[in-house]
């Protein structure tokens, strides 16, 4: 019994390896995942960066009084409240357009989501840098704005960077949910290949996902790290 | 003294305070063309409030702060009387004093007096007294930050941009203001660098730099600016002893050439030796000023007697 399972396990994942229709499937699940994830970061990361600044911007003027409630608002809502659900509002409820492709709205939902957690971790990374770094900057004559992209901004990215990866890790297994909303991810894939019309077992089809999977994470913080090395240069010299 | 083109730094009546701790109360200081001033006080006196207040790093929260004929911080009306006389305030204030009997021609000055003792303006004193703080503010003020060009300032922790080498660390500033375009500031970096005797660290990151060598260079970083003042925020507090007379000769050397300076520090050998002036300060407030001379061999107030016969 044992072997007849483990054989059968080997010869599936051979099957779906030799078999077009099953590689297609695959195939189009992994875009959809990428699609979303890569979407969604850099829709957070940019999100995440305004939110960060805005929160961070001279509390004695007036008029950025708004935009940072608004801010406040944002991130206490979105992380206060389960993915899924955030999901499920802006495909049904606030994009519920015939012909909106779900893709984009996927996309809009998890780079708001990540943009809420990346804007904390940003706040973090340029509150860590040392203070005398904006007052000589001023002290130069640089305007607020200018000390901040070039001089603070550049030194908090180098101890965000870790945060930042651990959360784009997140998100990319996250976006495991947009089956609920009818897209064919890399997980519905694996879903559809086990079903009883394909294979009839869902062993070897989630195996090979987890390990697509494992793959883009391993990537990922591969990348991460030598992003991170690089932006460290300045450190060993 | 705003037309006496030999003024450069005019501090007038500077009040700071940070929450509910009054850490300036009602400093006065001019700094001419040319002089060397150096303050010495306690830790906790107010003397790097008072330096960072000169060009608004900390914003004095009453008085105001001129450069050269130019107002660096906002209006404060209990500096103007003119200004005083348009309010609502000062219209009531007068009224209750005729009623009091105060003859009409002493009548204006005190209620003026009145209103600064007690500190009676409110926030909403009418249309006329808004707009006249707005006219004189339109007519004298220079933007903070263009106003910092002129004043470099020198701090206790380097403060290098640490994620530039050190060539950026002193073009960055000036080619992003288009004060010079970058081929001559990397000139002038390179001329600067030989004068302060570091030309092979131009490419160095700052973290690889003792502190002597950073402080040299966070100097030269503000001497790009071509300053009219240097401002030096306890410049050696920071190094090992064996580098600080390096800086402090550097610091000389700038002395020599002509160079205005405010310069807190605790170097009573510096102060002896450079400044035109010295000034004590205590509790929020100057409380001796003189010559070098005449403040070391005799000091008056009580307070800077006893920190002396600390120091030295």
């Amino acid at each position: 019994m044992t072997t007849s399972i483990s054989a059968g396990f080997f010869e599936t994942i051979a099957l779906i390896f030799s078999n077009e229709k099953y590689l297609l499937m695959i195939w189009e699940g992994l875009q959809t995942t990428l699609l979303i994830s890569l979407g969604a970061a850099a829709l957070g990361l940019l999100l995440g960066l305004l939110v960060a600044i805005v929160k961070i911007s001279n509390s004695k003027s007036k008029w950025m009084a708004v935009p940072r409630f608004i801010c406040g608002v944002y991130t206490t809502i979105i992380r206060g409240t389960p993915m899924a659900l955030q999901l499920f509002i802006l495909t049904f409820v606030v994009f519920a357009i015939r012909g909106f492709p779900t893709t984009v709205t996927a996309i809009i939902a998890f780079g708001i989501n990540s943009g809420a957690y990346v804007s904390e971790n940003i706040r973090a990374g340029i509150l860590s840098v040392d203070k005398g770094q904006t007052e000589a900057g001023r002290a130069l004559g640089l305007s607020g704005a200018q000390t901040m992209m070039k001089i603070v901004i550049p030194q908090g990215m180098k101890n965000v960077i870790p945060a930042i990866g651990n959360e784009l890790i997140a998100l990319i297994k996250e976006t495991s949910i947009v089956s609920m909303v009818g897209l064919f991810d890399l997980t519905q894939a694996a879903k559809v290949l086990g079903s009883g019309q394909n294979l009839a077992t869902y062993f070897a089809p989630m195996m090979v996902v987890a390990l697509f999977y494992l793959a883009i994470v391993y990537l990922l913080t591969w990348l991460i790290k030598i992003i991170e090395g690089r932006l460290r240069a300045g450190d060993k010299r | 003294m705003i037309n006496d083109n030999n003024v450069i730094i005019h501090a007038d009546n500077v009040y700071k305070n940070f929450h509910k701790t009054e850490v300036l109360k009602g400093v006065s200081l001019e700094v001419k063309k040319g002089e060397k001033v150096v303050i010495i006080g306690a830790s906790g006196s107010g003397k790097s409030t008072l330096l960072r207040c000169l060009n608004s790093l900390d914003e004095a929260t009453y008085g105001e702060v001129w450069l050269h004929g130019k107002l660096l911080t906002a209006v404060d009306p209990y500096l103007h009387r003119d200004i005083i006389a348009l309010s609502h305030t000062y219209a009531a204030v007068k009224e209750r004093l005729l009623q009091e009997g105060v003859s009409e021609d002493a009548l204006h000055d005190r209620a003026i007096e009145k209103i600064k003792a007690e500190d009676l303006l409110k926030s909403n004193e009418g249309a006329a007294y808004k707009k006249a703080i707005k006219e004189f503010e339109k007519a004298n003020r220079l933007d903070i930050n263009v106003a910092r060009r002129s004043m470099g300032m020198v701090f206790q922790n380097f403060n290098l941009f640490h994620n530039m080498n050190v060539l950026d660390n002193m073009i960055y500033a000036p080619v992003k203001l288009k004060l010079m375009t970058k081929e001559d500031a990397i000139e002038k970096a390179k001329g600067l660098l030989t004068r302060i005797n570091l030309p092979d660290k131009i490419d160095a990151y700052p973290s690889s730099l003792s502190g002597g060598q950073k402080q040299r260079i966070a100097i030269a970083r503000s001497l790009m600016m071509n300053p009219e003042v240097m401002l030096f925020d306890e410049p050696t507090s920071a190094l090992d002893p064996e580098m600080v007379g390096e800086v402090l000769s550097l610091m000389k050397e700038l002395a020599e050439s002509g160079m205005t300076m405010v310069v807190v520090t605790h170097e009573m050998g510096f102060a002896r030796e450079v400044a035109s002036r010295v000034l004590f300060v205590n509790d929020g407030k100057i409380a001796e000023e003189n010559t070098p001379e005449e403040f070391f061999s005799n000091p008056k107030d009580s307070r800077l007697r006893e920190f002396l016969s600390k120091v030295l």
